[in-house]
């Protein structure tokens, strides 16, 4: 006697009523059967087999999604796969005559995209959506516009915008916009980055920028000020300096990023960048830090871990079982129950990377590890790892630097 | 013959009891320039004279505030500048933005372009010699730079430069309010229609994978996971070396 026909008949409660995706087991005895076909068995019973259900694999009713083998080749691993092919052939977007221009003016702090930049970018395709060009104004070479979604590319490469050069920046975008009379002028408002240049450009031409924009569409920008208590609802004005995350980046396309001519200028230099000053990198907190050179329960040799360190010019750090120990004071300790910090470098010597200790690293772009243990996590995590004793790298390093620094 | 320095300062608010008090970017550039041996502080505003909260700036220690007669909220640009090109100061000190208004930290830049100044930024300390001013200036991550201009400069200060003295009740109300009339200026309009900040909320990125992958992308594994570069048992020299190559191809270093 079959089973199938009854339960077929049946009402099945449970896929009724919430509309929720649930497990309904009798529904799947029931499917089970079904792909291959039932089979009799000797004495002319039913028999199912279990296998053909799980070979199926994820069923385009919505219902049953349960892959168990979680080994490649098996139906849910193939069904990603094709979207992950797709990722390299981005579509390109071609705007072959703009109807207007949006310029957007990265900080690229490092050289890089930031993701505030990319914010930036995002932005500026928001207000060029009917038939507008984003034109990207680099001082420096930059990568990635294209993905970022910049048409063109204005590149001023001059030593007058290397380093700090706010005043023969804002005369260049100042030129750019009079040549090209932009509809928007978009920045990311950092300090001393779009922040600083935005406003100069804003004084230069008379015009009043919206500043910390917090939310940008095609119609509105939202600017914040009043000390942060009020919301300023307008119409996209000119100027627009963003605060982070005030746009989608982009994503999932490509733009030409095609190169412009950049015009001759002769630019003021009032100001004179004198470089980087040398501060105690211990007497910034570990929060602010910019490189974190840290230690673990692998480290013995604390004088060397000193000494490297002060070479580096890093601020020091160290996980939770060093403070423990107190060999490090407690506001050293990186990780989930220390400080969770955001350095461009992280440099770490004897740790194993446990969870709380990567949860504190995980904004970091760049890690460096040294452990004895191929294995530990923190190798895994490491951009540059190396296995190798702590004690034996770290004079090695040391004396590195020391050379080069004298023989220089 | 004594260093002219103008201070600007503004009306402040507290963030919690909405009080008004000293703006406290203002009250740091005032700090700065008492550190200066042998300067003649002018310290202004434009706006309320009857302000009580100004009086906390003369509780710094400065003798007088002069104070050009505006009705609060009006643009204060106009008047700032005749009151300056008349001052003639070497250095103009202001907060980075304003804590009531629009606070948009515009006017320093608009000052220097109608005074013909230079400006800097988000300056922490300066030193000053022979007509030149060799400047810190505060940048992300604890870092400073040194940024030199020839005198006169506006400077604008943020909350890296040191920490403002206390304001002294006695000095303050002993401290003379100078009451200077200058010729009407136009109210101030807000760039658009003003409504009370709605917190917004971060965007969250999202991640999809199994738990282990979760896990993973939580600790931030996932943006290096596979692409790392490993060396195993390399010669301490070796280490060191590759070390320092990484560390100067990413500017993290300088050779
Ligand atoms: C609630 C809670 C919160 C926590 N919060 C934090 C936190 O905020 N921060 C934190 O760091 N931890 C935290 N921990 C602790 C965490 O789980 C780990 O115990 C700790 O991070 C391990 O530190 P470690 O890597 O220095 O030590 P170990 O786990 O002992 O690892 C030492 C590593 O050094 C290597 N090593 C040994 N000898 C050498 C050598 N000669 N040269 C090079 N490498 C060598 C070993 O291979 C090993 O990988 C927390 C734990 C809990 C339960
Ligand atoms: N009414 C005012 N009088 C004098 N200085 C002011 C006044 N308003 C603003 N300032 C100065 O300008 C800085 C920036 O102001 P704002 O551009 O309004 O954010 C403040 O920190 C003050 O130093």
């Amino acid at each position: 006697m079959s089973t199938t026909p009854r339960l077929r008949n049946m009402r099945r409660p449970r896929l009724e009523g919430s509309g929720r995706v649930r497990r309904d087991p009798r529904a799947e005895r029931l499917y089970c059967g079904e792909p291959a076909g039932e089979t009799l068995s000797a004495r002319g019973l039913p028999r199912r087999d279990p296998r053909a259900w799980y070979a199926a694999g994820p069923q385009a009713n919505g219902r049953v999604r349960i892959d168990r083998s979680q080994r490649p080749g098996s139906a849910s691993v193939a069904a990603s796969a094709p979207l992950r092919a797709a990722e390299p052939a981005l579509k390109t977007v071609v705007i072959a005559e703009p109807a207007f221009w949006v310029l957007a003016v990265p900080d690229l702090d490092d050289g890089r995209l930031s993701a505030h930049d990319r914010d930036v970018f995002g932005g500026a395709r928001l207000l060029a959506a009917d038939g507008g060009a984003v034109v990207a104004v680099c001082f420096g070479p930059a990568e990635g516009l294209d993905l970022a979604g910049a048409d063109r590319v204005l590149q001023f490469d001059a030593a007058v915008f290397a380093g700090y050069a706010p005043e023969a920046r804002a005369a260049a975008v100042a030129a750019v916009i009079a040549t090209l009379d932009p509809r928007h002028v978009l920045l990311p408002d950092t300090p001393i980055g779009g922040g600083d240049l935005g406003r100069r450009l804003a004084a230069q031409l008379g015009e009043t920028a919206a500043v910390r924009v917090q939310k940008l569409s095609a119609g509105e920008a939202i600017a914040r000020g009043n000390g942060g208590r009020s919301d300023y609802h307008m119409a996209p004005p000119r100027l627009l300096l963003l605060a982070p995350e005030a746009a989608d980046p982009l994503g999932g396309v490509r733009h030409e990023a095609l190169a412009l001519p950049v015009p001759e200028l002769d630019t003021p230099t009032r100001l004179l960048d004198r470089g980087l000053l040398a501060i105690d990198p211990n007497s910034v907190p570990l929060a602010e830090a910019d490189f974190i050179c840290s230690a673990g329960n692998g480290v013995h040799d604390w004088s060397a871990f000193h000494a490297v360190a002060a070479a580096l010019g890093a601020t020091e750090g160290g996980s939770r079982m060093v403070c423990d120990a107190g060999l490090l004071p407690r506001h050293r300790q990186v990780g989930a129950s220390g400080t969770l910090v955001d350095p461009r470098c992280y440099l770490a010597f004897g740790i194993a990377g446990a969870p709380q200790h990567l949860q504190g690293i995980t904004r970091c772009e760049r890690v460096i590890a040294v452990n004895t243990d191929l294995h530990a996590e923190m190798v895994k995590r490491a951009d540059l790892a190396i296995v190798q004793d702590a004690q034996r790298v770290m004079p090695a390093l040391t004396r590195l630097i020391e050379e080069k620094r004298h023989g220089a | 013959m004594a260093l002219d320095i103008a201070v600007l300062v503004s009306v402040g608010r507290h963030p919690a009891s909405a009080r008004n008090r000293r703006a406290v970017l203002d009250a740091r550039a005032l700090e700065l320039a008492l550190n200066v041996p042998g300067a003649n502080i002018h310290l202004i505003h434009a706006g309320d004279a009857d302000e009580p909260a100004l009086r906390e700036y003369l509780g710094m220690g400065v003798e007088r505030l002069s104070v050009l007669g505006v009705p609060a909220h009006a643009d204060v640009l106009p008047v700032l500048v005749a009151h300056l090109k008349a001052l003639r100061p070497a250095l103009v000190l202001c907060g980075a933005a304003a804590e009531q208004g629009a606070g948009s930290g515009e006017l320093p830049y608009r000052l220097a372009a109608a005074l013909g100044m230079p400006i800097v930024p988000a300056v922490a300390g300066f030193e000053l010699h022979g007509g030149r001013a060799q400047l810190a200036q505060a940048l992300p991550r604890g870092r400073r730079r040194g940024v030199e201009a020839a005198l006169p400069v506006l400077l604008s200060v943020d909350r890296a430069a040191p920490e403002p003295r206390q304001s002294a009740y006695a000095r303050a109300q002993r401290g003379q309010i100078e009451r200077i009339a200058v010729p009407a200026a136009p109210l101030w309009q807000p760039p658009g229609e003003e409504q009370p900040a709605r917190k917004r909320p971060k965007r969250l990125k999202l991640i999809s994978g199994s738990g282990a992958e979760r896990m993973r992308a939580a600790q931030g594994a996932a943006a290096s996971a596979g692409k790392g570069q490993l060396l195993v048992q390399p010669e301490p020299a070796a280490a060191a070396q590759a070390i320092y190559d990484y560390l100067l191809s990413e500017g993290i270093l300088r050779g």
